[in-house]
């Protein structure tokens, strides 16, 4: 059929509809663990491997440059960091068109190798830039429970 | 000495937005009839095979399991690779080396018109601890690795918009793509933004198809072909998936898995030594970051290049002939496929309107799309 004859009414063609719920805990695990309980009290947290010298956010327990185990070299690395990329979304996640374009950007934190995914507030899109200067702005200590989005976003340093 | 492995058989559907009237099976059954005829070969003969699937895009939790029957493989020695289509053609590669057979084969599918929810199933591809909350699109992670290949290589948003207008238009000549359009830069700069500064023109549209590949060691080569194209070299590559402690700016993948099959090949001067390329134009700017990455220009050449026009098939090193993913569609796990097999019919001169003149050697690239930081690199010669 499909290599020699084709169907001419579109309307002759039948498919059939399947959905798959998809449904999944993460745990986060013990790095993880430690990431997200400093950050309810206002804490950005990293891991360091002294003998790369690297400081990895969010932390990990292992390096991923010489598998060191990294789990008792937490350290807190600050709020601060520098805009490394940024865009403004336009297209929400399903693909659709956001009502509000978002500002997104990679955030270096400062004196590390790692950083953080968020958003930019507190700014226009045509005032930043990469190398910028930002700040996490943390929810109210009431209302964070322990996830990324316990950081409202972050904010240029006046 | 090390075996000697050609690319004896390919087949295609060609690629299209739509394929209402074939299922995903007869794709790729499609694609295996003309690649074993090319080859000469029955099913039969096959010694083993690899299929590429990833199971949310094909819409089972076990898509593997459903590759046999449509590539003739039942009762026969197969698996998947759920990665790039090159990755499992390094598969069905090291198999022949190894001594597993002496031919064996390669299949890729997207039925990417199928998936109806197919930018939430990308968005599931993120990780969910620390990215996915945001419920950002990943056209953001494109968005932001575009800003910062521009910041780092000067390549422009009009250079970016040069590779569409060339890739485009290169597939209008080309009969197995399926978006080829004359549009100028302009179209391109003044289309939907989506992730500033990547528009909707930037993004490769979807195409549904399947290749199939058909490999074999020299001798039974020589015997099934007259024009048996070599695999010289091979290489593949992560970059860890983080999005955080990644290289944003650089390809470094690509970089990684050219290196390897350039060592593999013998080559020291990709420029010189390879005549064109097919690669990886998932995004407009990922043309010129991967161009960069695999050494064919240097550090912030690729954007003037490809503004001068040495990227065109009338030009000093053509890229992506064919139309690339712009011009033919993103294919998603089978866009190295389909890379691979425009190399092919490049140095078999059965390339039509878009052969290009005085070639030995071919470069075909993939990238396994955002928000991965994976790819894999195949150096063919005639
Ligand atoms: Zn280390």
């Amino acid at each position: 059929m499909a290599l020699i004859e084709r169907y001419q009414k579109t309307t002759d063609i039948s498919y059939w509809e399947g959905q798959i719920p998809m449904s999944y805990i993460y745990t986060v695990g013990r790095a993880g663990e430690k990431f997200f309980r400093e950050m309810m009290n206002g804490r950005i947290f990293g891991a360091k491997c002294e003998s790369c010298d690297v400081t990895y956010v969010p932390p990990r327990t292992y390096c991923e440059k010489c598998f060191a185990r990294l789990e008792d070299h937490y350290a807190d690395v600050g709020g601060k960091g520098t805009v490394h990329t940024f865009t403004e979304c336009h297209e929400a996640y399903d693909g659709t068109k956001k009502q509000k374009p978002s500002i997104v950007a990679m955030i270096r934190i400062e004196g590390t190798q790692g950083g953080i995914v968020h958003w930019l507030g507190e700014t226009h899109f045509k005032d930043v830039y990469i190398g910028m200067s930002v700040e996490a702005v943390f929810k109210a200590k009431k209302d964070r429970e322990g996830g990324i989005l316990d950081i409202k976003y972050f904010r240029p340093i006046k | 000495m090390t075996k000697r492995v050609a690319i004896v058989g390919i087949g295609t559907t060609g690629f299209r937005a739509t394929t209402p009237d074939v299922s995903y099976r007869e794709l790729t059954y499609e694609a295996a009839t003309k690649a074993y005829v090319d080859a000469g070969i029955e099913p039969k003969d096959v010694d083993s095979f690899v299929s590429t699937a990833e199971d949310f895009f094909e819409g089972y939790s076990i898509a593997d399991e459903y590759s046999p029957d449509q590539l003739g493989a039942v009762l026969k020695p197969i698996y998947t690779v759920p990665g790039d289509f090159i990755q499992s053609l390094a598969s069905a590669y090291m198999m022949i080396l190894s001594g597993i057979g002496d031919i064996s084969v390669v299949q890729g599918l997207s039925k990417a018109s199928n998936m109806l929810s197919l930018s939430e199933m990308t968005t599931f591809a993120m990780d969910p601890i620390y990215n996915r909350p945001l419920k950002e699109s990943p056209h953001a992670v494109a968005g932001m690795e575009m800003a910062r290949f521009m910041h780092e290589s000067g390549a422009t948003r009009e250079q970016c918009a040069k590779v569409v207008v060339k890739n485009k238009r290169n597939a209008l000549d080309n009969p197995l793509a399926g978006h080829g359009v004359l549009i100028d830069s302009d179209y391109v700069l003044n289309s939907e933004v989506i992730s500033f500064p990547l528009t909707q023109m930037d993004i490769s549209p979807h195409s549904d198809g399947a290749v199939v590949v058909v490999l074999a060691e020299e001798k039974t080569a020589k015997t099934l072909s007259d024009k048996p194209i070599w695999i010289r070299g091979i290489g593949w590559c992560s970059d860890t998936p983080g999005l955080e402690t990644r290289n944003w700016g650089e390809a470094i993948y690509a970089q990684m898995a050219a290196e390897m099959s350039y060592k593999m090949a013998g080559i020291r001067h990709p420029r010189s030594e390879i005549d064109f390329a097919e690669i990886n134009d998932e995004f407009s700017y990922k043309e010129l970051q991967h161009l960069e990455a695999m050494r064919i220009c240097r550090k912030k050449e690729a954007g003037p290049l490809t503004e001068t026009g040495g990227t065109e098939i009338t030009g000093e090193f053509p890229v992506n002939p064919s139309g690339g993913c712009l011009g033919v569609g993103n294919l998603y796990e089978l866009n190295g496929g389909h890379k691979v097999l425009e190399v092919v019919r490049q140095l078999r001169g059965e390339a039509g309107k878009n052969q290009l003149k005085d070639i030995t050697t071919g470069l075909a690239q993939g990238w396994r799309g955002v928000p991965t930081a994976t790819g894999a690199v195949a150096i063919l010669s005639n």
